[in-house]
């Protein structure tokens, strides 16, 4: 945009003649001094009423479409949206994102060492209230590692980073029936003389996984 | 002497003498197993531990009798078979590698190979195949055949050859994992013909993930 001439600004402000300016200053100030006065005639007009004006020149667009194309038109364009938050509810939005983002991490999979890896413990147990595993990983305790059926059908299953190398265990079904893992491949007498077998699982190390 | 000195020698003294304690794990037993078994299975692990084999698998069958709620002779005879397999994987071990005292790693996988049942012989000749290796894999891989109805022999010989074309550690589990998929396949085949097709394809047997 081109800078006002300071002659032509003060005959506007009536500060100087305007019959002092020269031939093509002059023809401009009775263009602008026009429009000033147009300008001074109009009412002037909120945004609301120039909003409600153009809704009522368009009535047609306004009330004949359809939800959905309102809807998408809606979405489509483009708006400001200001969003006034005190600081500390933006640092409390800021942790809560963060604890969202973060945590499948921690909650979701389990991260092994490199001498550890991952079992997945799998059983068919229809109709149990519970299923937990008991083996040598957790010095053989009750209530440590339970496996779960979030559908109910009947598949319990549960994972848990173990060290590399041999471990025994067994399932315990209700709290009270001890039963082997069908599909550990693997078994060991127990050695207490009543020809229970142990499962035995021999977990990877995660380096030695491919 | 001064009182400082008495607090300072009780508060060096109490906790060596719970570490000495617990230096075979006893004191992990305490109310996880009959209180009449206790005295039993606590000699013989401090047996075991003069004898410099491992404990921690007495310590673990003693855990588990207590949690299947075992009576208490039969939790100790079960523990004194764990101790008899110790000494036997030691003498073993000892055999297959002279000269060496024997890693107590090796003495409780050779132990958890004989609780699979693979014969005296069969663990010696793997162990002394591969003295420096740890033997637990290779065990676990001729356990596993032998568990599938392998010919033993037969078995520890595959596993010889897998070792001798460059297979290592767990590795060698996915010998055992191929001659079984070989066995399992359409049309059917012997154990034999199964080790042959496997030993065939040597080194290059299919790794498995996970859970072997």
């Amino acid at each position: 945009m081109s800078p006002l001439d300071p002659r032509l600004q003060e005959a506007l402000d009536g500060e100087r003649d305007p019959g002092e300016l020269p031939v093509d200053l002059r023809e401009a100030y009775a263009l602008l001094a026009a429009a000033t006065q147009v300008l001074k005639a109009m009412p002037p007009v909120s945004v609301a009423s120039r909003v409600m004006t153009e809704i009522r020149q368009n009535p047609a667009r306004a009330h004949s479409e359809g939800r959905a194309r309102r809807l998408i038109r809606w979405l489509g364009e483009g708006r400001a949206v200001t969003v006034r938050l005190r600081p500390v509810w933006t640092l409390a939005l800021a942790a809560g994102l963060a604890a969202v983002l973060l945590l499948p991490w921690s909650m979701g999979g389990p991260t092994p060492g490199v001498a550890e890896g991952i079992a997945n413990f799998v059983g068919h147990f229809p109709g149990a209230r519970s299923v937990e595993v008991v083996g040598s990983f957790n010095d053989w305790s009750r209530g440590v590692l339970h496996l779960s059926d979030d559908d109910g059908d009947g598949i319990w299953h549960a994972k848990a980073v173990l060290p590399a190398g041999q471990h025994e265990y067994m399932f315990v079904v209700d709290g009270e029936r001890w039963v082997s893992d069908p599909l550990a491949g693997r078994y060991v007498d127990d050695g207490f003389g009543a020809g229970q077998q142990n499962s035995l699982l021999i977990v990877r190390p995660v380096s030695a996984q491919p | 002497m001064s009182w400082k000195l008495v607090l300072a020698l009780a508060l060096v003294a109490g906790p060596a003498r719970v570490v000495a304690q617990s230096g075979n794990g006893t004191t992990r037993l305490a109310g996880r197993v009959p209180a009449a078994a206790l005295p039993a299975i606590d000699s013989l692990i401090t047996a075991a531990a003069a004898e410099s084999l491992p404990t921690e698998p007495l310590v673990q069958k003693a855990l588990e009798g207590g949690a299947k709620h075992i009576p208490a002779d039969r939790l100790v005879n079960g523990v004194r078979r764990g101790l008899l397999q110790l000494r036997q994987a030691r003498a073993i071990v000892s055999r297959a590698v002279p000269g060496q005292s024997p890693a107590k790693n090796d003495v409780a996988a050779v132990a958890a190979a004989l609780a699979r049942g693979l014969s005296d012989p069969i663990v010696e000749r793997l162990i002394t195949v591969a003295p420096t290796e740890p033997p637990g894999p290779a065990l676990h891989a001729v356990a596993d055949l032998v568990a599938h109805h392998f010919d033993p022999d037969s078995a520890a010989d595959l596993l010889v050859e897998a070792h001798n074309k460059g297979l290592r550690g767990v590795r060698l589990l996915d010998v055992a994992v191929a001659a079984d998929h070989e066995l399992q396949r359409p049309g059917g085949c012997t154990t034999a013909e199964a080790l042959a097709r496997v030993r065939a394809m040597l080194p290059n047997v299919r790794s498995v993930a996970g859970r072997p």
